[in-house]
């Protein structure tokens, strides 16, 4: 910050500053404003985001925690004279939890058994990482979180993100200490799902209200109120099967999700880092495979015609598979 | 806090500034609805920098103002620009052209900080239907905006000094 002393001209007018200096700062944020789209972004400016994110996270994550505290002592306060029934309730819950969770064992048993039959690596997806929120600025542009793990921690872009409850968004931006979440109420959040009961696809759409939208619902979609919705993973950005919330049709017509993850403020959360389900890739062909042996007026080919061919099919094998090796 | 403007140094009041604007972007960044309250938020980062551009405007040059609107872009994760662009061309219309540390009345600033709010909040409108490709919801802004009009005299009354007193509250 520059200081100088007042002049008579300040006296007199008041302080004045650089019109050709606020002339151009107008200019440099007009050029963000059209570069920094999310759909033209490029690289630098992301990567200009996530580093300044990066550097202001330990102060955020210092503003937060008093409102961590101040979370956790409101609803006790509020809440006293419920607790004992609370209490009593829970215990029931408990009880009943007991049965769901050896039956949840009997089928870990039988699902690793499984895999171990039809040899599936699903180690990676099986890991999570737990955050924190630090930030939950309420932007009417974007609907995001900014959390307290990144890169370092094994978490990339696209991501899932859940709450105790269900999904609450994917990583957009990853810093090394930090990451961005796109909550799934943004007006960017596109996520395909099902509907548990039916199997019921469609796609649920952010409008930057509590409710996201459920669109390119089939005309006879099996779909009804309270209906479980689930996601489908058939974007194979998001695992399947991540719960999202209850399908509601609102008095418009129109089907909304009541989501899941809004039962509890989104204040911890955990990252699944996700192998993502690539395409599979093409057969390479092999040319000389489909050309007609050159043999005896017979037709039997010979040892000497057979040997090239082979020659060359395993040669066109290995030079494809070192062109795909980035 | 209570002593006489003009005696005090002016480095000392500009790391006053730049702690106050700081921790109204943590504060307004914070995530209130941990705290099982609702999500209304004014925006206390544009009432930090207009109070300083009003009792003090020369800590409050253009790009200063740019920068706090541009951490106000990234801490959201709007598109960058959008709030730097509101907030510089608001307060240049808006701004108090009196001479630093002046007295002020609470009521004239705060007729002008509605304007400033309307202007910022218009601007900012345009500005993010433009890079979000279609027109943004205007509701949530409006109540922003209204939150953050309501909150001003809040804070105004304890940092703004009245013109018939020397000696009160503000600095």
């Amino acid at each position: 910050m520059v200081f100088r002393s007042p002049s008579r001209r300040d006296q007199d007018d008041g302080v004045r500053f650089s019109r050709t200096l606020t002339a151009t700062l107008i200019i440099i944020s007009i050029l963000l404003i059209i570069f920094d789209r999310p759909d033209v972004r490029p690289p630098a400016l992301s990567a200009v985001r996530s580093t300044v994110v990066d550097v202001v996270a330990p102060l955020l994550d210092l503003a937060a925690r008093p409102l961590r505290a101040m979370g956790n002592i409101g609803p006790y306060w509020r809440r006293q004279s419920e607790l004992a029934q609370e209490n009593a309730a829970l215990r029931d819950q408990l009880n009943d939890t007991l049965y769901w969770r050896d039956l949840a064992l009997r089928l870990r048993d039988q699902i690793e058994i499984y895999e171990q039959t039809l040899d599936l690596d699903v180690t990676a997806s099986q890991e999570r990482v737990g955050a924190w929120t630090l930030a939950d600025p309420t932007g009417p542009f974007v609907q995001s979180r900014i959390i307290g793990a990144g890169a370092e921690r094994g978490i990339r872009d696209g991501d899932p993100v859940l709450n105790v409850f269900g999904l609450v968004g994917r990583v957009v931006e990853t810093g090394r200490r930090s990451s961005r979440v796109l909550l799934l109420t943004d007006l960017n959040s596109r996520v395909p799902v099902i509907a548990d009961r039916t199997n019921a696809r469609a796609i649920l759409i952010g409008n930057n209200t509590n409710f996201p939208r459920l669109d390119y619902v089939g005309r006879d979609a099996d779909l009804r109120d309270g209906d479980r919705i689930v996601t489908s993973g058939d974007d194979g950005v998001l695992p399947r099967g991540l719960p999202i919330g209850v399908a509601a049709l609102d008095r418009d017509g129109q089907w909304r999700v009541r989501l899941f993850s809004d039962q509890a403020p989104v204040d911890f959360v955990w990252v699944f880092p996700h192998v993502r389900v690539l395409p599979p890739e093409a057969d390479p062909v092999i040319e000389n495979e489909m050309e007609p042996p050159t043999g005896d007026e017979t037709g039997t080919a010979t040892d000497e015609s057979i040997e090239p061919a082979l020659t060359n099919s395993a040669d066109d094998t290995a030079s494809t598979t070192q062109g795909d090796t980035p | 806090m209570r002593g006489s403007i003009d005696a005090r140094p002016p480095y000392g009041l500009a790391v006053w500034a730049a702690v106050s604007i700081i921790l109204s972007l943590m504060i307004y960044a914070s995530p209130g609805r941990l705290a099982q309250g609702g999500s209304l938020m004014p925006m206390l980062p544009l009432i930090t920098i207009f109070i300083w551009s009003s009792i003090r405007p020369r800590f409050m040059p253009p790009f200063v103002i740019f920068i706090v609107g541009l951490m106000q872009d990234l801490i959201t994760g709007g598109p960058m620009g959008v709030w730097a662009l509101a907030y510089v061309v608001a307060l240049m219309i808006m701004r108090v052209r009196e001479e630093d540390g002046a007295k002020r009345e609470i009521g004239p600033i705060w007729f002008r900080f509605v304007g400033v709010v309307a202007i910022a909040t218009f601007i900012a409108w345009c500005a993010g239907s433009l890079a979000t490709g279609g027109p943004a919801a205007i509701r949530p802004m409006l109540v922003e905006a209204a939150a953050t009009v309501l909150m001003f005299p809040l804070i105004g009354l304890l940092t703004i000094r009245k013109r018939s007193s020397r000696s009160g509250f503000g600095i």
